[in-house]
């Protein structure tokens, strides 16, 4: 019998190890000090172009050279060969998913970079570098659009951007043609948008069935719920980041307007539909809905690329239901330096920084298409370059007149997990928009009660 | 020490490093954890049971573990039953024997992420294949592995898993019905057994140590289940009604940076996979018959 348990003990103790991951506890002894100043550290050391001591920079790369183009890489070290560049590149899932592992045993690269929101959760953790001193040091605020200080938060900043990725409401102009509608303009509200989906919803075979939808309304949050409940005026979170707002009434009205687009008008395809279809973007390149909320990235990389007869541009996202306000959601994805690296590292790094927020590094990002710069002199060279969307300014002037983050806050993959769901039950018609809003409000207050220690 | 002694410990010593190290160290680290606050940033903090409290009384752990039995009650009786009669089919003196033995192998050389495609287009609502057959037929097609029904969701992904683990367990049950004695096989044939006759009273009762084997490994492979509801399940929008331990541990380690938590969480789910082993272990003796 004891033979027995103990054979059962190694067998279930082989299943744990199939699951657990292994913790190193390399690094625990230090609290990572990401709020000591630059100035601390030697940044007031005046920083020459060229590097005279020669150090390793390690750079993490997520996504690779798809998502950095190689040619800003090979101009960072063709114009400072003193600084030998070490390149973390992986797929972007696989880099996310070693990065914690890698921070907690010391062994970060010394600049990558990722999803704001995450950066904001390292600067919280103290992982990452506080650039607020750097860029009071070299920088100048005028150049650079506000984004710079997505990754802003008290008097620290975590990071500059790698990029942006706001969104625009996108439509297709044959489909406007056909049913004789008028193209969007900036003005429009979300009513025009709705009622103008409305005409250009068609059963074009007579079978019963719609085979143009007027609208495609995403469940997700970039291009879906957050926009939404803005439209009527309501909110996620309060300014302060730390309080749920969800079921007021203002934001109970966008969003049962976001379900009705589904459930009740019947301008947009279910959720199930376009996740089987590739998602909104391959259903709008499909040429089966008329509008969508498209963020830039989508524009250039897929739709350019998958469907080049598309006939489409972009206009401003709609402003909300009384004709007031806009709001442009905007993802970042953020540079940071790990707080962990040497000083000669950080100021290898920041070299690189400053190289990739250059106007001539900014127009190279611009060429991409695949997100916005953040430099005000690329922004313009943006706006001229001759790839669909033809209307970058929809983008452009869209972020900067009226740009927001996702109410990010350190915990903010943990809140809107916890809400996603609920927003699903909604879309699909499984949860009325009123006591869905009341759950959601609940579980993400019982998360950032339990992150900020309330 | 003995010179033998020594070259033997030598010899080992890798394997005791190995294990140590990757198995030993990182259990009991994680023991040690799951009575700490630890984001891997900073030094864990000493919070005492409260992990253990939180996650005893979070009902989304016990929703989780009810799917985690669910999944294991489909998946280890239709794996072990299937792999049992495919692998006597496979006994037989039939035809491009070795084509089907590949055939039932492949899926479980299969990568996830690819079975995966496959099956979301099997599953889907308004185009999967599954629901053209049912309309086709005159029935209503339904939400499979993204249904908001608990049982539906689960039992889905449970099919999933018993279509790619099968092949190895009829490997295993295969090799044992080949190790069956020919004689006794022929003096009941003699005798006048039919094919059933012997495949149930003198193939399953003479493999049955290997069944049991193959029914513990699957049942510890069923709770510690996890690339399965990874590919089929979006993380970041899984509702509660359909989740899983494995995935609970994964979102609050790696998505959330609590490591705490998830150790807590993995030591139940280890502590229960014990209990299940042991019990299975106790009800060995009224059916599975060794030679000694």
């Amino acid at each position: 019998m004891k033979k027995r348990l103990v054979s059962a003990l190694v067998m279930t103790g082989a299943a744990i190890m199939l699951m657990g991951g292994c913790g190193s506890s390399k690094g625990q002894d230090s609290k990572a000090t990401g709020d000591k100043s630059a100035a601390d550290s030697g940044v007031e050391q005046k920083s020459e172009k060229k590097s005279s001591k020669a150090v390793t920079l390690r750079i993490g790369l997520p996504g690779g050279y798809d998502v950095t183009n190689k040619e800003i890489i090979e101009g960072f070290q063709n114009e400072y060969p003193d600084i030998k560049l070490d390149i973390d590149e992986a797929p972007w899932g696989d880099f996310t998913k070693k990065i914690t592992t890698q921070i907690a045993g010391g062994t970060a690269p010394d600049i990558w970079f990722q999803e704001n929101a995450a950066v904001l959760g390292y600067g919280d953790k103290g992982a990452a570098e506080d650039l607020m001193p750097y860029i009071e040091r070299d920088l100048n605020e005028d150049e650079f659009a506000s984004t710079l200080f997505s990754a802003q938060v008290g008097e620290s900043v975590w990071g500059v951007p790698h990029g942006g990725n706001p969104i625009a409401l996108a439509y297709n102009k044959d489909l406007f043609d056909e049913a004789g509608v008028s193209y969007p303009t900036d003005d429009w509200t979300y009513e025009d948008m709705i009622e103008a989906a409305k005409k250009l919803t068609k059963d074009t075979d007579g079978d019963g069935k719609t085979d143009v939808y007027g609208l495609i309304t995403s469940g997700g949050i970039t291009d879906g719920w957050f926009p939404w409940i803005h439209s009527a005026g309501g909110q996620a979170l309060d300014e302060t980041k730390e309080n749920a707002v969800f079921d007021d009434e203002k934001s109970l009205k966008g969003i049962t307007e976001w379900a009705n687009t589904v459930n009740t008008y019947k301008i947009s395809p279910a959720r199930s539909t376009f996740n089987e279809l590739g998602g909104t973007h391959q259903v709008f390149g499909n040429g089966m809905g008329a509008m969508v909320f498209l963020q830039y990235s989508l524009g250039n990389t897929v739709l350019n690329t998958n469907f080049p007869d598309l006939n489409y541009d972009t206009v401003k996202m709609p402003k909300a239901f009384d004709g007031e306000e806009r709001i442009v959601p905007n993802v970042n994805n953020t540079w940071m330096i790990f707080s962990k690296a040497k000083e000669e590292n950080k100021e290898a790094a920041w070299t690189f920084l400053k190289y990739y927020l250059s106007p001539e590094v900014q127009k190279i990002v611009a060429d991409s298409g695949s997100t916005i710069p953040v430099n005000k002199e690329a922004l313009t060279y943006m706006e001229n370059l001759q790839f669909k969307p033809l209307n970058k300014k929809a983008y452009t002037e869209g972020v900067d007149e009226s740009g927001v983050t996702l109410d990010e806050n350190k915990c903010w993959n943990e809140w809107r997990t916890a809400a996603q769901p609920v927003f699903n039950d909604i879309m699909d018609g499984k949860t009325d928009p009123e006591s869905g809003l009341k759950q959601i409000k609940k579980s993400v207050q019982e998360v950032l009660d339990e992150n900020y220690e309330k | 020490m003995r010179k033998s002694n020594f070259w033997g410990l030598l010899f080992v010593l890798p394997f005791i490093i190995g294990t140590a190290v990757f198995f030993v160290f990182p259990v009991l680290f994680s023991g040690y954890i799951s009575f700490t606050d630890w984001d891997m940033f900073n030094p864990p903090k000493f919070v005492g049971l409260k992990n253990w409290i939180n996650s005893f009384k979070d009902p989304a752990f016990w929703i989780s573990f009810r799917n985690v039995l669910y999944f294991a009650a489909i998946f280890v009786p239709l794996q072990t039953i299937f792999a049992l009669v495919i692998a006597n089919m496979l006994n037989q003196k039939i035809k491009f024997k070795g084509g089907f033995r590949a055939c039932y192998f492949l899926p479980n050389v299969t990568p996830w992420v690819a079975g995966a495609i496959v099956w979301k287009f099997l599953y889907g609502y308004d185009y999967g294949l599954i629901n053209y057959i049912l309309r086709s037929l005159g029935f209503e097609g339904s939400y499979w592995y993204d249904s908001d029904k608990w049982w539906v969701a689960i039992g889905s992904l449970a099919l999933m898993n018993v279509w790619k683990g099968m092949g190895q367990t009829m490997v295993i049950l295969l090799s044992a019905m080949q190790s069956v004695p020919k004689e006794i096989v022929e003096a009941a044939t003699t005798e006048g057994a039919g094919k059933a006759a012997i495949f149930r009273k003198i193939t399953v009762p003479m493999i049955s140590p290997m069944v049991f084997l193959t029914m513990i490994l699957s049942t510890i492979s069923a709770f510690t289940a996890f690339d399965v509801f990874l590919t089929m399940f979006d993380v970041y929008s899984l509702p509660d009604r359909n989740n899983v331990v494995n995935l609970m541990v994964y979102r609050e380690a790696f998505i959330y940076g609590k490591m705490g938590p998830a150790s807590t969480l993995a030591w139940m789910l280890f502590i229960i996979i014990l209990i299940i082993t042991v019990i299975q272990r106790k009800f060995e003796k009224k059916w599975v018959h060794y030679e000694n």
